[in-house]
């Protein structure tokens, strides 16, 4: 399927993914991704892709590190 | 008004987080330390204007961003727009799917999903223009929502949402060239 519903979809893909997007539109994408096979892969691979790149970009905090910040901070409390 | 006594108690738990951004801020371990360490002696000495019940995710990332912008930001050199050329909406997925059948497109697309590594994702962020790899950071790394990131960048909510699109969109450009570089997509998908 691809038309003007597609077209709409997508243009919104973002922001419904984002959640940024107002209810009424929202449900009319909602309703045309039941519908379209098309739109619903690729929102769904969008929506892995955010996922993944959410997973994969957080760093663990070097230990040596947290214990360097607890200590300024607590030099910067006993100074005040 | 917030109590400096419970400082470490409300504000340590996004240390990872804070931490995370700043490693894609600075592009290393030190600076990324240094900011940090800065951006949270900050926020101490400035805790009693912090209104409590308010957002302090948030305030602790505005200080994050400022602090890098004002201290870190010294090479100007680098380009200051993304150059998207004829890189359409949906770039990876669209380039994954071409000329071949659906089933084989979505075996690609797992492929593609799993095989990107940190480092692929990591550099694909980096390599973005600061205009734009502060919004991304803020919207895919912490889900900040758009309102949200136009408070700490100070910057029409508009602006947010243009580059956050122009700015995934090279993303997407980025990590295709990592798929196809390490052969994660079939010969034959590469477009000429």
């Amino acid at each position: 399927m691809s038309g003007h519903e597609c077209d709409d979809a997508l243009t919104n893909l973002y922001q419904y993914l984002d959640q940024e997007i107002e209810a009424t539109t929202y449900e009319v994408i909602r309703a045309h991704l039941e519908d379209c096979s098309g739109c619903l892969r690729s929102f769904d691979f969008e929506a892995r892709l955010k996922i993944v790149v959410r997973e994969r970009l957080s760093e663990d905090v070097p230990p040596e590190f947290l214990n360097r910040l607890r200590d300024a901070l607590a030099r910067e409390a006993a100074e005040h | 008004m917030a109590d400096q006594a419970n400082f470490e108690g409300d504000a340590m738990q996004y240390t990872r987080q804070l931490y995370s951004a700043a490693m894609r801020m600075t592009r290393n371990p030190s600076d990324a330390e240094d900011l940090v360490q800065e951006t949270f002696l900050k926020a101490y000495r400035a805790y009693h204007t912090f209104e409590e019940g308010t957002n302090l995710k948030a305030w602790l990332y505005r200080i994050l961003t400022n602090t890098y912008i004002n201290k870190y930001r010294k090479d100007s050199r680098r380009p200051s727009e993304v150059d998207l050329g004829s890189v359409e909406d949906l770039y990876l997925y669209r380039n994954i799917g071409s000329e071949e059948s659906a089933e084989a497109a979505r075996t690609t697309e797992d492929l593609v999903l799993e095989g990107l590594v940190e480092s692929d994702i990591k550099k694909a962020v980096e390599d973005l223009p600061e205009n734009f790899r502060l919004p991304v950071l803020l919207a895919d790394l912490e889900g900040f929502s758009y309102k949200e990131i136009a408070e700490i960048l100070d910057i029409p909510i508009g602006t947010v949402m243009s580059r956050l699109h122009r700015g995934r969109k090279a993303m997407q450009k980025s990590l295709w060239d990592y798929a196809m570089k390490r052969g994660l997509v079939p010969e034959g998908a590469e477009r000429p």
